[in-house]
């Protein structure tokens, strides 16, 4: 089931009014079979692997709570069978096609056998999800949990099922083991937040997405009209994304649950660590906890800092994709945080006032930022270089107008995305609070300017969405 | 600490800076009673969603700039007015000139296969006419034989039309959203049959639900009015007075010569559940067709186009529903004193032949239309 169809609505209404009707165990049971019916929707049999991947990690950490000495053997299992699915459903024609591809540069034909593998949605984010149990469990951070129930829920919860954030053991589970209270107030601000991801996602995402396709189609597009199209995918995937993750925590929040926040306006990045900082947090913040730091993180010399953030940024493109673009993406990335950490901060900008300097590095960090988004669009190697050498010596005076409408077709879908940031920059807060105050004029103030953003929203939905409906980006992966 | 300039997230509970969700539930004001502070959240919410439900009415005076130029539809069970394109005679002026001895409908699977010079030439100069148009489906089709061929009064020996897998009953296929303006061409003033059948699909609770909502806020005509606006507006900027014909001239920038050849495109277009014939050919436009086509003395022809073979060359995976819905497809269309030719695992229709998806490639077409003459033969006497 998807967020933006009638089926997702039937099934979140229907599945929340008998949810408040039960008492705490039987919620979570009654909401671990509405998170299975909610992913085997489609195809039941992608339930299986995700039975697995929780009956797994289940046996895992009990055993590793009955036999201590044994944990590292069973954490080794664990990761085997996560990664081991991951890495068959994900990777297995990638790597045959690899090896064909470097067998036939050298000469030689080899014959693989042809598998027609479907890549399970959700795979990438759910066993990550689970990883971080036993690992925590590992770790003697994570108490071993007896009852199945509960750790299947915090597995398979279908709010951040598909598309995350990847949330921690230590955060989900609590959540799952106590009480939930429904409070009004909350679901309003959920219902809000929900409102603002659809949004992202049917009004701005989907209509710079047609722009960006339809560059991302073109056989030779001048250099004006590649860079609008790369810039509208710019907006394009951080709309989607960050909708899917604003959509999953109002839903998850209309149940009782808090999920992490998964973008923090990465647009307003000054910097590639900031940017990471603001970007798929729930995804960055695991592989830094999990691959970064266990590599030696910041340890040891210069040398070896700039080889663990190359190699997780290597993994973390990998896990996007089977596919060079996305190696290639995490090492461009990769490459800029362990550059600019090298040459520090720019001198220059010292002599310019504080504001005028971070526009500069703001405006600087996005263009850097869409570089990279070229390198993640383009998933054909021969059109990727030849994208690299264009020139905008060598555009036509109508190419330039094209790119020019482009750009600025996209840039009137995106600027909601802009006020909404540039609100945080300029008054660090966000333009609907939470919370309208104790106050009865402050608070029906509040509730008059948030209804008046909900209804604007609302009345955009319905008028602006796109005629053409995209899946969400992350799905893909 | 944060770990050497990677990836750090703002520990949790740290102040908003994004529309977020409360860390706690909003206390009682101090001297109002404890029920009144128990219903107030529950009234707010009432009127929080009230105003949600009311405010798109705004959208109703959007929607009448346009008013003046809306017709009302032929296709009454899937909207009620808005601008229409006007029914093309010239297909049927064409048809009358040419008196073509064999027709062709169909989508880009018929437009990538068939060169009708070049199987012209193979039929002893014989006219053929191909009514291909993109993007289109059975809807299109339905209408292209019944307003263009039957209504041309032209006498073709036969009538080929190219679908894929299960599309030739699925009617609602390219019907909706932008798929309506090409078939705006074909249709005219008023459409009972085809509504009709459409009728029958959209009993469905999405559709009902749009169709409310569409009507109660003006909301698809106002989108259309915006979406407009906004499309017109960068393009003032950047070409001033000679907007119009900018566009005009970015679209065919945009045209099918211009694009990349994609492995997957398009490849999706037939993917979806396989229904049972049986069952859904009732609620299709398939009948009609053989109705229209025994009614003005035709023979019909159905051409299920192979879709792209497997990398390593062998025909495209069927699964055994599609076998099965393949089958009664084959046995009503002969039941019905009609022609069905299936493509698919044909040994000559090669993957070289493919260019993007489904699509065969340009420089193959010559070459598909001789295999496909040698194949229906008896069709070409």
């Amino acid at each position: 089931v998807t967020f933006h169809s009638l089926d997702f609505a039937c099934f979140f209404l229907v599945t929340l009014l008998v949810y408040w009707q039960l008492p705490h165990r039987a919620q979570n049971l009654f909401l671990l079979v509405a998170s299975y019916f909610f992913y085997g929707y489609v195809h039941p049999w992608f339930l299986i692997l995700l039975l697995a991947s929780t009956v797994v990690d289940y046996s895992a950490g009990v055993a590793m709570a009955r036999w201590p000495e044994r944990k590292r053997l069973l954490l080794g299992l664990s990761l085997a069978s996560n990664l081991g699915l991951l890495g068959f459903f994900k990777y297995f024609n990638f790597f045959l096609d690899s090896v064909a591809a470097v067998a036939a540069s050298a000469g030689v034909e080899l014959s693989r056998p042809v598998l027609a593998i479907v890549l399970p949605v959700g795979i990438s984010f759910y066993t990550f999800q689970s990883l971080t149990y036993t690992i925590g469990v590992y770790r003697g951070n994570v108490r071993a949990r007896t009852d199945f129930i509960d750790l299947a829920l915090f597995v398979g919860f279908f709010p951040p099922l598909v598309a995350g954030p990847i949330e921690r053991a230590g955060h989900l589970l609590p959540q799952v083991e106590e009480a939930r209270r429904f409070s009004w107030s909350w679901a309003r601000h959920s219902l809000f937040l929900m409102l603002w991801g659809f949004f992202k996602k049917l009004v701005i995402a989907d209509n710079v997405g047609v722009i960006a396709n339809k560059v991302f189609a073109l056989k030779d597009p001048g250099f004006e009209v590649l860079w609008a199209g790369v810039f509208a995918f710019g907006i394009q995937i951080y709309a989607d994304f960050s909708a899917y993750s604003d959509i999953a925590r109002g839903a998850a929040g209309w149940f009782g649950f808090r999920l992490m926040r998964n973008f923090d306006h990465p647009y307003l990045a000054a910097s590639p660590t900031e940017f990471w900082r603001r970007w798929h947090i729930s995804l960055s913040t695991w592989f830094r906890d999990y691959v970064y730091i266990p590599l030696g993180g910041s340890r040891g010399g210069r040398f070896a800092q700039a080889r663990n953030v190359m190699l997780t940024f290597l993994v973390s493109g990998l896990w996007h994709g089977a596919s060079w673009n996305f190696a290639l993406w995490g090492a461009y990335h990769g490459l800029l945080l362990a550059v600019s950490r090298a040459i520090g901060p720019v001198r220059g900008l010292a002599r310019v006032p504080p504001l005028l300097a971070r526009a500069v590095q703001v405006v600087g960090m996005f263009i850097l930022v869409n570089f990279g988004w070229l390198l993640f669009r383009e998933t054909d190697t021969a059109y990727l270089l030849r994208h690299l050498t264009r020139s905008p010596f060598d555009s036509t005076p109508f190419q330039r107008q094209t790119g020019l409408y482009l750009f600025l077709l996209a840039g009137i879908y995106s600027v909601p995305l802009w006020i909404h940031s540039g609100w945080v920059a300029w008054r660090g807060e966000a333009p609907v609070r939470a919370h309208g105050g104790s106050f009865p004029s402050r608070r029906i103030r509040t509730l008059a300017f948030q209804a008046a953003v909900a209804s604007l929203l609302v009345v955009s939905i319905l008028a602006l969405r796109s005629r053409t409906s995209l899946d969400f980006i992350y799905f893909q992966f | 600490m944060p770990i050497a300039g990677i990836v750090m997230a703002p520990p949790e509970g740290s102040p908003s800076i994004s529309v977020d969700i409360p860390t706690r539930p909003a206390l009682a004001v101090p001297g109002v009673t404890r029920r009144r502070a128990a219903r107030r959240p529950v009234i707010e919410l009432t009127a929080f969603v009230a105003i949600l439900v009311l405010s798109p009415l705004g959208l109703r005076l959007v929607g009448r700039r346009d008013a003046g130029q809306e017709q009302p539809s032929y296709l009454p069970a899937l909207e009620a007015t808005r601008p229409r394109l006007g029914f093309l005679a010239e297909p049927i002026e064409q048809l009358r000139y040419l008196q073509p001895a064999y027709v062709f409908i169909g989508d880009s699977m018929l437009g990538t296969r068939i060169d009708a010079a070049h199987l012209s030439t193979l039929i002893d100069d014989q006219p053929v006419a191909v009514l291909a148009h993109p993007a289109t489906g059975p809807a299109y089709w339905y209408l292209a034989l019944k307003n263009n061929v039957v209504a041309s009064g032209v006498k073709p020996k036969v009538v080929f039309v190219f679908f894929r897998d299960t599309q030739i009953t699925d009617p609602m296929f390219r019907l909706t959203e932008e798929y309506r303006w090409a078939v705006d061409h074909v249709a005219l003033n008023e459409e009972p049959i085809l509504n009709a059948v459409v009728a029958r699909h959209t009993q469905g609770p999405w559709f009902q639900l749009h169709g409310l909502v569409s009507r109660f806020y003006g909301a698809d005509r106002a989108g259309q009015s915006l979406d407009r606006t906004i499309r017109e507006l960068p393009a003032r900027m950047v070409a001033g007075g000679g907007a119009r014909r900018f566009v005009t001239d970015m679209n065919r920038l945009f045209n099918y010569e211009n694009l990349r050849p994609v492995a997957s495109a398009d490849i999706e277009a037939g993917a979806g559940p396989i229904p049972d014939f049986d069952a859904v050919v009732g609620d299709s436009l398939l009948p009609e067709m053989i109705r229209l086509v025994q009614a003005g003395g035709l023979k019909l022809c159905l051409v299920r186009v192979q879709r792209r073979p497997l990398p390593d060359g062998r025909p495209p995976r069927q699964s055994p529903e599609l076998r099965a819905y393949i089958r009664a497809l084959e046995r009503y269309v002969q039941a019905h004193g009609q022609v069905f030719r299936d493509d698919t695992g044909d040994p000559e229709m090669t993957l070289d032949m493919y260019e993007d998806g489904d699509h065969v490639a340009r420089g193959a077409r010559a070459r598909y239309s001789e295999i496909f003459r040698r194949r229906v033969a008896f069709l070409f006497p």
